[in-house]
């Protein structure tokens, strides 16, 4: 195609110039793709936080209501006894289904004999809910201890709560709450360990309790949440979606959230990220597109009789047109490629170099790390090309709407 | 029936609010083999005219008809694609693509009449020996002399087989030497093709070979004489 070889030919002539676009486009490639590797890599991280570390599975199961109100009303909100295991039953016959383990919320007073504190905690079930602690094919990076499935009295205390009431491992602490009924209830719990919860807004307050501890507390045989735990690939979204029919087929009333709905760090941050990588885009977008305007404007005022002569010998003002924007894309193209090799180039320096970092509201470090995206890339090269090809076709209409005459220049 | 012909054809160029009256009412024709020059002072029309004859321009009123066709009607795309396969021109500096090489230029209106690049490369070497540049084919315009680009440009007007050639003083940048051996190179393809040749000159030395001259001034025909071939 003699445009193309044109158009490349053009740009090898000037290359100075070009090079000069080039980079700008290829530093812009590389500025996206290795903040969105970055930040990919991030919300890898924060996603399994979510699931494991934190404890909210894929989907949580409850109650109508109760994600809204439960916290007002525990009582009304009760999955029993035998609900919960037919749904437990249905939902583990799920293919996509690792397991489940079911939630009872409470909250009250802790007291060391001398002062109290408020505390809430979860009741869990230790075995279930130890293996969805479990990270998933990797060495633990949380230091974290499990409920003992053989001493039904013990539990776990945040650090911080640990520290406000003086207690240790081996230590006791007494637990003042209402039963379900409203009658006050207080029972005594070992101290099993303490553990950071890498949240300083819930590292004084949290507890980790066995469930039938929690349900003596309350006095009652159920619970008010089911936490899904799906396999690694599976997405929650579709899971939740496939499920919905057939609990209402099994008659059982229940409103499921995912763990990103529930997640409210993950969210927090998602947004925040979402939107510096909007911004760094929008920067490089228009980067790219002055940068391409530019140098094509200038291609096109250095060539006017170049496009008259083309014109006179039969080339139509189409041919014009993409003649220049394919100069533009040739320029984008070549740009993202640079970009290309300057992503892996960086981000591998990144990645083997071992940096680590204390993000914001997290109490240790973790590693520096930058996913490299390779469809994410080329999709930006298409993205970018087409960018640069577009916007060359502005001083491009220009040169294509000359007219030959005045183009050859009257001489 | 005329291969050219111009029928009453004017032409003005608006500058801002004077109108520059660079043709009034022109009545010429041209002969298929003919081999033709039109001669007169600076500003006095020539290129205009070969402007319209090369479907470059449109006039402001008469017709131009070629090869029996008017071209009054035509729209931008069919005007550039009777450029394309039945006009070829030359220009005053030469006008070759400076990323193409010799061979290429020279292919160059068949590539965008869309022949294959086999066709099209076998045409311009062909063309090419006829200029006497074989051996400069894969050369870059910067790399050739004037005489040299001027050659190739008569090569990338002969390639489609035009109706005719025009050229507009395409001897005014070369040196008077030079200058002489491209109008005897138009002359001798005009003899062994039958190519049709139209040039503009003002220089009175370069009309000895002509069958025509066409004198004009100030955008009328003055005297046309037919020349003793
Ligand atoms: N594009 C244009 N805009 C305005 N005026 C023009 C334009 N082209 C030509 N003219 C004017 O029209 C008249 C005829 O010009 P033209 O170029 O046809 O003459 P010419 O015989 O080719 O002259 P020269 O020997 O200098 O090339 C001149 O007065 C010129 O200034
Ligand atoms: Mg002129």
């Amino acid at each position: 195609m003699i445009s193309l070889t044109i158009a490349l030919r053009s740009v090898w002539k000037n290359r100075r110039r070009s090079l000069a676009t080039l980079l700008s486009i290829a530093v812009g490639f590389t500025a996206i793709n290795l903040f969105s590797g970055y930040i990919q890599d991030t919300y890898t991280g924060l996603r399994r936080t979510a699931i494991h570390y934190e404890g909210l599975g894929h989907v949580t199961l409850a109650k109508p209501g109760f994600f809204e109100r439960g916290g007002v009303n525990p009582a009304k909100y009760i999955i029993s006894r035998d609900e919960l295991q037919r749904l437990r039953r249905l939902i583990e016959a799920q293919p996509e289904v690792q397991l489940t383990t079911p939630l009872l919320g409470v909250s009250g007073l802790v007291s060391n004999g001398k002062i109290s504190t408020i505390f809430i905690a979860d009741g869990e079930e230790p075995e279930s809910s130890a293996r969805l602690r479990a990270l998933p094919g990797e060495d633990r990076i949380w230091q974290q201890d499990s409920l003992d499935p053989r001493r039904s009295s013990s539990g776990l205390v945040s650090t911080g709560l640990a520290a406000l009431l003086g207690v240790e491992a081996g230590g006791s602490a007494t637990l003042l709450s209402t039963t379900l009924e409203g009658q006050t209830n207080a029972l005594d719990l070992d101290v099993l360990g303490t553990w950071d919860t890498g949240n300083s807004a819930t590292n004084d307050k949290l507890l980790r309790l066995p469930l039938d501890y929690v349900q003596r507390l309350l006095d009652t045989e159920g619970a008010s949440r089911l936490v899904v735990l799906l396999h690694p690939e599976a997405s929650a979204d579709a899971f939740r979606a496939r499920l919905a029919p057939l609990l209402k087929e099994a008659g059982i009333e229940a409103e499921m959230r995912t763990w990103e709905e529930l997640s409210v760090f993950y969210r927090q941050v998602k947004n925040l990220f979402d939107l510096i990588f909007l911004f760094l885009f929008t920067i490089v977008f228009i980067v790219v597109l002055m940068g391409i305007v530019n140098t094509l404007t200038m291609s096109v005022m250095e060539r006017v009789r170049e496009i008259g002569t083309l014109r006179a010998i039969g080339m139509r003002r189409t041919g014009i047109l993409r003649l220049f924007a394919l100069e533009g894309g040739v320029l984008g193209l070549l740009g993202c490629a640079a970009g290309v090799a300057f992503t892996f180039a960086i981000g591998s320096i990144i990645n083997g170099s071992g940096l680590a970092y204390t993000p914001p509201s997290s109490s240790s470090p973790v590693p520096l790390t930058v996913a490299i995206l390779p469809v994410q890339m080329l999709v930006l090269m298409g993205l970018l090309s087409f960018v640069s090809m577009l916007a060359a076709c502005i001083p491009a209409r220009r040169a294509a709407q000359l007219e030959i005459v005045d183009a050859l220049g009257h001489v | 029936m005329s291969l050219i012909q111009l029928l009453r054809v004017t032409k003005e160029y608006r500058l801002g609010r004077t109108t520059v009256h660079a043709l009034r009412g022109i009545d010429l024709s041209f002969e298929r083999g003919e081999f033709a020059a039109l001669w007169g002072p600076s500003g006095s029309g020539k290129s205009s005219l070969l402007n319209l004859v090369g479907l470059v321009d449109v006039p402001t009123s008469g017709r131009v008809i070629l090869d029996g066709r008017d071209t009054a009607g035509l729209d931008d795309g069919e005007r550039a694609g009777l450029r394309n396969r039945q006009i070829g021109i030359v220009f005053q500096s030469f006008n070759l693509i400076s990323v193409l090489t010799a061979l290429e230029n020279v292919m160059l209106p068949l590539t965008l009449a869309g022949t294959s690049s086999a066709t099209a490369r076998h045409a311009a070497l062909l063309r090419l020996g006829q200029v006497g540049l074989e051996g400069q084919a894969h050369q870059r315009p910067d790399q050739l002399s004037g005489g040299q680009r001027q050659r190739v440009a008569i090569a990338r007007a002969l390639v489609t087989d035009p109706l005719v050639v025009i050229a507009d003083e395409p001897t005014a940048n070369l040196d008077a030497a030079t200058g002489h051996q491209i109008i005897e190179l138009m002359r001798s393809l005009n003899r062994s093709q039958s190519v049709t040749f139209v040039f503009s000159t003002h220089d009175p030395r370069l009309l000895d070979a002509v069958d025509r001259l066409i004198r004009i001034s100030d955008g009328r025909i003055v005297d046309a004489k037919e020349a003793a071939a």
